[in-house]
C-alpha cells in the first residue's frame, strides 16, 4: 500500500465517521514525510487509525445529537399489546419529529419490533392510537424481499407503488445502495444469491425508496460489516438532515449516542 | 392498472426463474394424460385438465406463500390490496395459458372423434379456476406442505369419486367431467357445456371472493392508524 493509497483510505474512513479528514490526514502526511516510515508501520491499518482518531475526538462527535425542532410526523399514544396473558407493551407513548432519530431499545421480547409494526399499521394494538403525517417507509427485521427478483427489479416494483418511473426507481435504489458501500447493485443477481448482509442492504434501500417522510427501521444493519454499519449511520444522519423522522429498533448500546432520543421498552426501564 | 401489471410482470419473472418447477409443471399433466391414453382415451382429456389444474393451483399456492413476506411492504409503498392479488393472478393465468396451449395442440393431433372446441373450453376454464383455488388455499393454510396435501386430496377425490355422488359435484374441477362428457361422447347434448360452464363460473367466483376477503383482511389498514 503506497502512502497516497493509505492517506486516501484514511480520509474515506474518517468521512464515514463524519470527521473532516483535512486536519488528521494533513498531520499524518506530514509525519510520514518527515519520518520516511511506511504508513502501515507508522500508524497501522487506516481503519484502525481512523477509529483511534474518532475515539480521541469523541467529545466533538456528540454535537450530532441535537434537540428536534420539526413538526411531529409520528405520534403513538398509550399503545398496549398483549400476547395471551403476557403484556408486551403497556401504555407506551412515542413521538418523532421531522429531522429526528429515535432509537427504540429494550431486552429481547420487550416488544421493539411489535411497537414498530404497530406504528407501521401492520399489527393492531389492544389499545392506543397512531397518528402519521406523510408517507411511511418500513424495513422489517427479516424478509421483505423476493428470492427470485434482482435488486433492480425490487427497486422497480417498490418504486412503482410510490409512483416512480422505472428509471427513477432504479437510479434512486442504486444511489442508496452505493451509499451503503454496495456500488454494483445493478449487477447483482437474484436476492436468494446475495449474502445476508447484502440482502439486508437491499431491504434497507427498499425502505427508503420513494423518499418517505417517516422511516421505520427494524434492526436494519444485521449482517453489516463495520464499514457498512458506519455508512448506514451516515445515511441515517443525511436523511435526518433532510427532514425525515426516523425510528431505529436496536439492541446495540453503542448506537444510543447516535440517536437524538432513546425510548427503552425494557419493563421497568427508563422511558 | 399500471401497478397491477407491474406486480404481474414481477410475478412472471419470479416464476420464470424457477426452472425446475417449470419443468415439472410442464411434464406432470403429460403423465396424467398418458396414464389414461391407452385403455380409456376419453378419460385422458379429463385427466390432463386435472393435471393442469393441480400443477397450476400448486404453483399459485407457492406464489401466494412466497409473496407473504413482501406484500406488507408493497402495501405500505402505495399498492392497493386488489392490485397485489390481481397482479399475481394475471401472472398465473398467463402461465396457465402458456401451459394449456401445447396440451390442446397435443390433443388436437393425438385424438380423433372428439369435440376440440369443448376441450379448449375445459382447458380455458381449468386455467381460470386453478390459480384462485391455489391462492385461496395459501390464504387459509400458510404452510406449503399442508396446502399441497389439500390440493392433492381435492384433485384425487375429483378423479376417483363416483360422479353420481353430490360430493363430486361440489369439488372445484367437476366442470371438467361435465364438459368432458360433451367433448368425447358424440351423443351428449350441449346442456353438459352449460352446466359445466355454470359450475366453473361459480367456482371461480367463490375462490376469487375468498382470495379478495383473505387479502383484504391480512393487508388492511388498521383502524388505530390515522394518516394526515
Amino acid at each position: 500500500m503506497t502512502v497516497d493509497d493509505w492517506l486516501a483510505a484514511l480520509a474515506a474512513e474518517l468521512r464515514r465517521r463524519r470527521v473532516d479528514p483535512a486536519g488528521p490526514v494533513g498531520e499524518a502526511a506530514a509525519h510520514l514525510r518527515d519520518s520516511g516510515r511506511p504508513p502501515l508501520l507508522a500508524f497501522g491499518p487506516p481503519v484502525a487509525y481512523a477509529a483511534a482518531i474518532v475515539d480521541s475526538l469523541r467529545g466533538a462527535t456528540l454535537e450530532l445529537r441535537r434537540p428536534p425542532s420539526g413538526e411531529v410526523r409520528l405520534r403513538a399514544t398509550k399503545i398496549t399489546k398483549r400476547y395471551g396473558r403476557s403484556t408486551v407493551l403497556d401504555g407506551v407513548d412515542l413521538s418523532v419529529r421531522a429531522g429526528e432519530v429515535v432509537a427504540l431499545i429494550g431486552a429481547n421480547g420487550s416488544g421493539k419490533s411489535t411497537m414498530l409494526r404497530i406504528c407501521a399499521g401492520l399489527l393492531s394494538p389492544d389499545s392506543g392510537r397512531v397518528e402519521l403525517s406523510g408517507t411511511v417507509g418500513y424495513c422489517p427485521q427479516d424478509g421483505g424481499t423476493a428470492d427470485f427478483l434482482t435488486a433492480d427489479e425490487h427497486f422497480m416494483l417498490v418504486g412503482a407503488g410510490r409512483g416512480s418511473s422505472r428509471a427513477a426507481a432504479r437510479a434512486q435504489g442504486r444511489a442508496a445502495a452505493a451509499a451503503l458501500d454496495w456500488p454494483g447493485a445493478e449487477r447483482a443477481g437474484e436476492a436468494r444469491h446475495l449474502s445476508g448482509g447484502t440482502r439486508q442492504k437491499l431491504n434497507l434501500v427498499l425502505g427508503q425508496l420513494g423518499d418517505p417522510d417517516v422511516l421505520l427501521l427494524d434492526e436494519p444493519y444485521q449482517g453489516f460489516d463495520n464499514g457498512t454499519y458506519l455508512d448506514f449511520w451516515q445515511q441515517v444522519w443525511r436523511l435526518r438532515d433532510a427532514g425525515k423522522a426516523i425510528v431505529v429498533v436496536t439492541h446495540r448500546l453503542s448506537e444510543l449516542e447516535r440517536a437524538d432520543t432513546v425510548l427503552d421498552l425494557t419493563p421497568g426501564g427508563p422511558r | 392498472m399500471k401497478k397491477t401489471l407491474v406486480v404481474a410482470e414481477m410475478a412472471l419473472r419470479e416464476v420464470s426463474r424457477r426452472r425446475g418447477v417449470l419443468v415439472l409443471l410442464a411434464l406432470l399433466p403429460l403423465a396424467f394424460y398418458y396414464s389414461r391414453r391407452g385403455e380409456a382415451y376419453w378419460q385422458s382429456v379429463r385427466f390432463v385438465s386435472l393435471g393442469i389444474g393441480w400443477t397450476l393451483s400448486t404453483a399459485a399456492l407457492f406464489a401466494g406463500n412466497a409473496a407473504r413476506g413482501i406484500e406488507p411492504r408493497l402495501r405500505l409503498s402505495g399498492y392497493a390490496t386488489h392490485q397485489l392479488y390481481l397482479g399475481r393472478l394475471v401472472a398465473l393465468w398467463t402461465l396457465g395459458l402458456a401451459l394449456a396451449v401445447p396440451y390442446f395442440l397435443l390433443i388436437r393431433f393425438d385424438l380423433d372423434d372428439v369435440r376440440y372446441d369443448a376441450i379448449a373450453l375445459i382447458l380455458a376454464l381449468t386455467v381460470a379456476v386453478a390459480p384462485p383455488l391455489g391462492l385461496a388455499v395459501a390464504a387459509v393454510l400458510p404452510r406449503e406442505l399442508e396446502g399441497m396435501l389439500v390440493l392433492l386430496t381435492v384433485v384425487a377425490m375429483q378423479m376417483m369419486l363416483n360422479p353420481d355422488k353430490a360430493a363430486a359435484h361440489a369439488l372445484p374441477f367437476w366442470f371438467t367431467r361435465e364438459i368432458g362428457v360433451y367433448a368425447v361422447e358424440s351423443g351428449a347434448g350441449p346442456d353438459h357445456v352449460v352446466r359445466g360452464s355454470i359450475h366453473a363460473a361459480i367456482a371461480l367466483a367463490v375462490f376469487l371472493t375468498l382470495v379478495a376477503i383473505a387479502a383484504t383482511l391480512r393487508l388492511r389498514r388498521r383502524p388505530h392508524v390515522s394518516i394526515a
